[in-house]
């Protein structure tokens, strides 16, 4: 049977004949591609509670798969990361299939939080938070390891609750030390620093505006991020 | 809607200290020349951004919400962010602490311990853009224009989250601008006599939300948003969100590398080119902190 569209099936599920004979009959010209059954081996039916269970994921049950979010997202179609499909995401996270949400480990953090999606979801699914919800329940689960997005959240929210701001210039420093990117050299770490201090501003550390009275607003916030299970790096 | 005096509490974010010190400057001076004033928060935070609400729901909501809560204290009616983010933030726990009782009530409490005043959600997010728009008007920003920037081409870049989602901003209903075709800063930019080309990018994401964590994409889509402005033929591309205009501007020399120099375009803040057209100096409007050469692109085309 001819297969239309045969990108959208994963190679090693298309079976391929050179030669297909019935009764003596060569048949090949219809019948020597199949296609492999899918079969769910890792199945959590627990996986779409848990998720909704979560504020972030708590709409993922209003989601009707009509796929508005991925025709426009902006990882999807502007930069063309086609594995990159919220709507499969959430398919996936509502039956509750393990293998195959794996796959996507090093592609679902990628999301830029742009919210085309959550603009024009006709079901009100905030799909930008749900992604999000499906990576974290991801991570908890141990079934991947921190993404740089998720060590950045970690940088940035270290960051603000030390003085109520954020010092956006100690936290492009540490990250990009502690990831090593070499894209960033000498030269154009001079380049733009000259460039900030000339105009005055490399505004970093103590002559950085601070939030009078913080300390006891970040307690607050410390409570917040231990209810929630998060801890602070 | 109009407000009146003390009405309007300006909330300028983390950026606004820093690397957009050009747009702070730059607002003051358009917003005092059309005479609106704005009270700043006092002893504002964070408002967390995307970044906190991928670690915690509750922090994400409660972060904004000291900063609405205190502008309340303050006895004013509306919120003014001039950062896409922080519109986005404040207007997201605004539409949290409404929606839900329960989050509120929670939010309440976490509120009254961090030594806040308590909150309904009932203070209003807008942009410093719907504000000069809407409060000043074109019909003033026309009348202010000394130096009108005729002959200047601008693509007009709004950024994602200005008016995205509309359940957030409140986009697409009464005075507001349109989620999925905005034309505010058209507008504002052909009344002080500069050019606007008809720009597809305007609400594509720059990255800016990766900017670091992830390169290709951050590169890829400033690229993209310099390479469009260039096929338009336009000199500027002019932005209101200090995060994209940082990432995009801070990508320029990869995308020299990678896509060459001719479709690198200065990316400015509008009320850095409003001010130049109210008569301002470009050391008043601070154009030498653009770390392309704006000031080179403004002389060759006579200004």
């Amino acid at each position: 049977m001819p297969i239309h569209e045969k990108h959208l099936i994963e190679k090693q599920k298309i079976i391929q004949k050179d030669s297909a004979e019935l009764e003596g009959r060569d048949v090949s010209g219809q019948w020597n591609i199949f296609i492999q059954q899918r079969i769910l081996s890792q199945y959590h039916p627990s996986m779409a509670d848990e998720i909704a269970s979560t504020p972030d994921g708590r709409t993922i049950n209003r989601c009707w798969q009509c796929g508005t979010c991925t025709s426009g997202c902006c990882m999807h179609t502007d930069f063309g990361l086609r594995e990159f499909n919220p709507r499969y995401f959430i398919y996936l996270a509502k039956i509750g299939d393990e293998e195959e949400l794996k796959k996507y480990k090093d592609v679902i953090w990628r999301c830029l939080a742009c919210n085309k999606c959550v603009e024009r979801c006709p079901k009100d699914v905030r799909v930008e938070e749900v992604i999000h919800a499906i990576d974290g329940y991801m991570r908890k689960k141990g079934w991947m390891d921190d993404t740089p997005a998720s060590r950045w959240d970690d940088e940035y929210v270290g960051n603000v609750l030390k003085t109520g701001i954020l010092d956006e210039i100690m936290l492009l420093r540490n990250y990009i030390r502690d990831e090593e990117m070499k894209e960033f050299n000498a030269g154009y770490m001079m380049r733009m620093g000259m460039n900030m201090l000339k105009t005055g501003r490399l505004r970093t550390g103590p002559i950085r505006h601070r939030t009078k009275g913080w300390k006891k607003v970040r307690k607050v916030a410390e409570e917040i991020l231990e209810k929630d299970g998060y801890e602070l790096q | 809607m109009n407000y009146s005096e003390g009405e309007l509490a300006f909330y300028p974010g983390c950026s606004l200290d820093g690397l957009g010190k050009a747009y702070k400057k730059s607002s003051e001076l358009v917003s005092k020349d059309l005479g609106i004033v704005m009270n700043e928060i006092v002893d504002y935070n964070c408002c967390g951004a995307t970044e906190v609400k991928t670690v915690s729901y509750d922090l994400s909501v409660f972060l904004p919400g000291r900063n609405l809560a205190l502008a309340k204290e303050m006895g004013s009616k509306a919120v003014v962010a001039p950062c896409n983010g922080c519109v986005f933030s404040l207007g997201r726990a605004n539409k949290a602490i409404t929606e839900d009782e329960a989050t509120k009530s929670r939010m309440n409490e976490y509120l009254g311990k961090a030594g806040a005043p308590s909150y309904e959600g009932d203070v209003e997010v807008k942009h410093i853009i719907e504000v000069i728009y809407q409060q000043a008007g074109l019909d003033a920003v026309r009348k202010r224009v000394k130096k009108p920037l005729t002959g200047l081409r601008v693509a007009c870049y709004y950024g994602c989250l200005y008016t995205r989602p509309k359940i957030y901003t409140g986009a697409g209903s009464g005075e507001r601008d349109n989620p999925e075709h905005p034309h505010f800063m058209d507008d504002l930019m052909e009344a002080i006599g500069a050019e606007t080309v008809e720009y597809p990018l305007k609400t594509v994401c720059c990255g800016g939300g990766h900017a670091i964590a992830d390169r290709e994409v951050s590169v890829g889509f400033s690229a993209s948003i310099l390479n469009e402005a260039a096929r338009l033929n336009a000199d500027f591309v002019v932005t209101m969100c200090p995060l994209g205009q940082m990432n995009i501007e801070a990508n320029i020399p990869m995308i020299e590398k990678q896509y060459g120099r001719e479709i690198v375009r200065p990316v400015v803040y509008f009320t850095q080119l409003m001010a130049l057209a109210f008569g301002h100096s470009r050391r008043e409007a601070r154009l030498a902190d653009n770390f392309s050469d704006a000031g080179k692109v403004l002389h060759s085309k006579g200004f």
